[in-house]
């Protein structure tokens, strides 16, 4: 019965993954997959695969892997990180093995005549897709601290492989622990035990046989390496640490003989786990039910574009003003995504954090006197006002974006696209712009000194004053790329939030921030153009002071002018945009 | 109330609604049948403004909803047979955010009346993660009956109800309808459309195969074999008798 059965799980992974990629090159079909796909691949050719297989000898880069003594010392910390990480697996589970199934899987395979082991084959088999992906990516990435990348692809696929089956054989050790009566803490705290036990006696041992801890010998790296070798090396840390080493061995090989001869070992271990998990016999069916279930509501969710219900269950949350019921409908769709925004996002508490920000900037002003921190800390701030504009809005996604699965129910409504357009940017406008001007305060407090010799203290708060204004207008018009692009192209959009991935999905963000990059730069030649003549003309008629703010004001006019004419559009692509057509194409 | 004219909707070269003409006055009940693919919920969705239709025109109370979108969907709620809610919005803050968004002043004594008669009151601080279908469901019809709209949809208005509820719906319909609402319903559930409806459109292929009411299109039918029932006459108007009786 096993064998049939084996192959027919084989036969369903196998169809599976294929089906999977010829779905995805089926979709190349469409110029916008297409395009992400080609730009998506020169990205990765560029900054991984070209290292991979390309010109550059091995080790070139960085002679990580050159040393012995390097070599050494790695694998002791490599021994000591999957030591961590087997620990944690024996210490933080809770619950019942559940091993995760889809439902589909759950609803053909649990009911069927398959063994409980055949199941957990299937399991292992379905882990090695993911398994070999990561090697594959933990490759590149390792590939550029040199060495051979088929020693490096190998040993990481036996460094994932051994470690997947023990996270699984202790999650199958656990449940038994568990059906014995044996409750989570009491197993914890013997495991904590057994783990402060061994410490002490390293510890102990490491007390008298090696020499006293010296911190005047950490003053260079070789001397902190030279200690940390000693510890991990001698001693009962080398016995408890070896099978750890055995498994971190191949990885780290510096050529194919020293490969060849420390994969028997670890090859072994290996086995030995999996003889160990495919014998466990352990009831996992409910909890993997259970699991199963959770996942698919999230899938759906996720799906449907609810990008929430990855995160934890919403709660209710506390609105940030009272909504009267009349007036400017699209006031209604900013105090609703304030409260998907969440509880910080209130008046009081931004007034809270504009008194500190003036508090604490001052405050360091006097307490920093001439040192060197209060630049350090304003260029840090200043830094923050700058990725605020470009990552902010893809952070705060509290519009559109959020709101396209229910654009349904939006349609419902009696507001022009306008309106729906304005209320839906303005949550992530205002949150963003709130963000804005509290690091202003903290620059011009921290540059107070030194922005004030330089322009004097009027022209100082007047350029403070000026970015105030233009804040806001270069929000909204910056939040309507994405929104823009949701509506224009709603599938490439939810490719972009998780529903598609691959190279594809990659290439497609990354024409979306080129585009992005570019709107912005376009947006600003006439507020740029037009402030600058005011600025200059102004200068030289009334001085610094008055110049910066008129500048200022004729900046955010046209950018509010620009913003203006972009909600407009945006209203009119959500007009236009086909709710039946779009989401099920 | 609900006027329709050369309704027709494509999709690339596909027809989902083809030349679509009726209307729907105050107090009638329009029961929207067809088989799967018909166009129902294509025409309800081009009723409620959600899908622009790609020819002919709708008129919702006077207002053609081409022309003057705002004061016709004023006039109207439709309600999904899946309720769409704001999952981080609790069943309070719905009503708050409905009422701006239709511009209802005076709403609060109407939404606890509203959260009283649907059982809603202790749920009232509950997002719609905390809450059953079935509540889901009663939240959705809250929020639409808040505006006290003219012109109601129902797609599969049954769907995920249990039996008080199914009753409650029927009676929520009947009640909405003599206080002078027009009404369609789109369901699958000929029993139901029998029972509450007192017009029927039944759509094949995007296209109106009958229309008229209960009793004219029972009556069309008997002529022909005895007392039909609703069942029998949607079977032989859309040409499936042999796979209905099969």
């Amino acid at each position: 019965m096993t064998a049939p059965m084996n192959s027919a799980l084989l036969y369903l992974q196998y169809h599976s993954i294929k089906n999977r990629i010829v779905m995805r090159i089926k979709r190349l079909k469409q110029p916008k997959y297409l395009l992400g796909a080609v730009v998506g691949g020169l990205y990765f050719y560029w900054y991984f695969f070209r290292t991979l297989f390309g010109t550059r000898a091995s080790g070139q880069a960085f002679t990580l892997f050159a040393s012995p003594d390097h070599q050494a010392l790695f694998e002791s910390i490599g021994a000591l990180i999957l030591l961590v990480i087997v620990l944690l697996a024996w210490i933080i589970p809770h619950q019942r093995t559940a091993l995760t199934f889809t439902e589909a899987e759950i609803a053909f395979l649990f009911p069927a005549p398959i063994s409980r082991r055949t199941l957990i084959h299937f399991k292992l088999l379905r882990s090695q897709t993911a398994i070999l992906f990561t090697t594959l990516l933990l490759t590149i990435v390792t590939r550029r601290l040199g060495g051979q990348a088929w020693i490096r692809g190998a040993g990481w696929w036996l460094i994932l492989s051994t470690l997947n089956l023990h996270l699984l054989g202790s999650s199958f050790a656990l449940t038994k622990l568990l059906d014995r009566g044996i409750s989570t803490w009491q197993r914890r705290l013997a495991i904590l035990a057994l783990v402060l036990a061994l410490a002490g006696v390293v510890i102990v041992w490491g007390g008298k046989t090696m020499p006293a801890l010296d911190p005047s010998r950490f003053d260079n790296l070789q001397a902190i390496q030279d200690y940390l070798q000693q510890v991990l090396t001698s001693g009962p840390a080398l016995y408890l640490l070896y099978p750890l080493r055995l498994v971190v061995r191949p990885f780290l090989a510096p050529n194919a003989a020293v490969f060849f001869a420390a994969l028997g070992p670890a090859l072994l271990l290996m086995l030995l786990h999996y003889a160990w998990v495919v014998r466990s016999d352990v009831a996992f069916e409910e909890a993997s039910v259970q699991a199963s279930q959770r996942l698919a509501e999230k899938v759906a969710a996720v799906r449907a574009g609810n990008w929430h219900a990855t995160q934890k269950k919403p709660r209710s949350k506390r609105p940030p003003f009272a909504l009267r019921p009349t007036g400017s409908p699209a006031v209604a769709l900013l105090w609703k995504n304030l409260i998907s925004a969440g509880q910080a996002f209130t008046l009081r508490i931004w007034i809270s954090l504009a008194v500190f920000a003036v508090c604490a900037s001052a405050g360091a002003s006097q307490a920093t006197g001439g040192s060197g921190l209060r630049p350090v800390l304003g260029m840090i701030a200043l830094m923050l006002l700058f990725w605020s504009l470009l990552i902010g809005t893809q952070l705060l996604r509290q519009d559109f974006r959020q709101d396209l699965p229910l654009a349904d129910l939006l349609k419902t409504y009696p507001l022009r696209g306008w309106q729906l357009a304005l209320g839906e940017l303005l949550a992530p406008a205002v949150v963003l712009t709130c963000i804005q001007w509290f690091l202003l305060i903290v620059i011009l407090g921290l540059f107070w000194q030194l922005g004030g010799a330089a322009l004097g203290r009027l022209a100082w708060l007047a350029l403070g004053f000026g970015a105030a204004l233009i804040m806001p207008m270069l929000n909204l018009i910056i939040l309507q790329i994405p929104n823009a692009a949701a509506l224009a192209f709603p599938a490439w959009f939810q490719a972009a939030k998780g529903g598609v991935q691959g190279i594809e999905a990659t290439g497609q963000r990354l024409i979306f921030m080129l585009g992005q990059l570019l709107v912005i730069l376009v947006a600003l030649i006439p507020a740029t153009t037009l402030s600058g003549g005011v600025f200059f003309l102004a200068r030289k008629l009334f001085g610094l002071a008055i110049a910066i703010p008129l500048a200022s004001i004729t900046a955010a006019v046209v950018l509010a002018a620009e913003a203006t004419l972009g909600i407009l559009l945006l209203g009119w692509l959500f007009n236009r945009f086909d709710v039946s057509a779009e989401m099920t194409s | 109330m609900i006027q329709v004219k050369a309704l027709t909707k494509l999709y690339g070269e596909f027809i989902a609604v083809n030349e679509l003409d009726f209307e729907v006055q105050p107090g009638e009940v329009m029961g929207l049948v067809g088989p799967n693919g018909a166009g129902k919920t294509t025409t309800l969705r081009c009723l409620a403004g959600i899908i622009p239709p790609t020819r002919g025109s709708i008129r919702i109370c006077g207002h053609d909803l081409a022309q003057d979108p705002i004061a016709a969907k004023q006039q109207l709620a439709f309600f999904t047979d899946e309720p769409r809610l704001f999952d981080y919005l609790t069943v309070q803050q719905h009503l708050v955010f409905t009422a701006r968004i239709y511009q209802v002043p005076h709403y609060e004594p109407l939404a606890d009346q509203l959260l009283q008669e649907l059982e809603l009151a202790v749920k009232k601080n509950a997002v719609p993660g905390e809450l059953s279908r079935g509540m889901k469901q009663k939240l959705a019809i809250a929020c639409g009956l808040l505006h006290a709209p003219r012109v109601i949809y129902f797609d599969e208005p049954l769907t995920g109800l249990d039996p008080i509820g199914i009753r409650r719906m029927k009676d929520s319909i009947l009640k909405r309808s003599r206080d002078g609402a027009a009404i369609i319903i789109s369901s699958h559930l000929l029993h139901l459309v029998e029972e509450i409806c007192s017009h029927i459109l039944i759509l094949k292929d995007g296209r109106k195969i009958i229309h008229g009411t209960l009793a004219e299109i029972t009556q069309k039918f008997s002529a022909q074999a005895g007392d039909a029932s609703l069942e029998e006459v949607f079977f032989r108007a859309t040409g499936d008798a042999d796979k209905g009786e099969g």
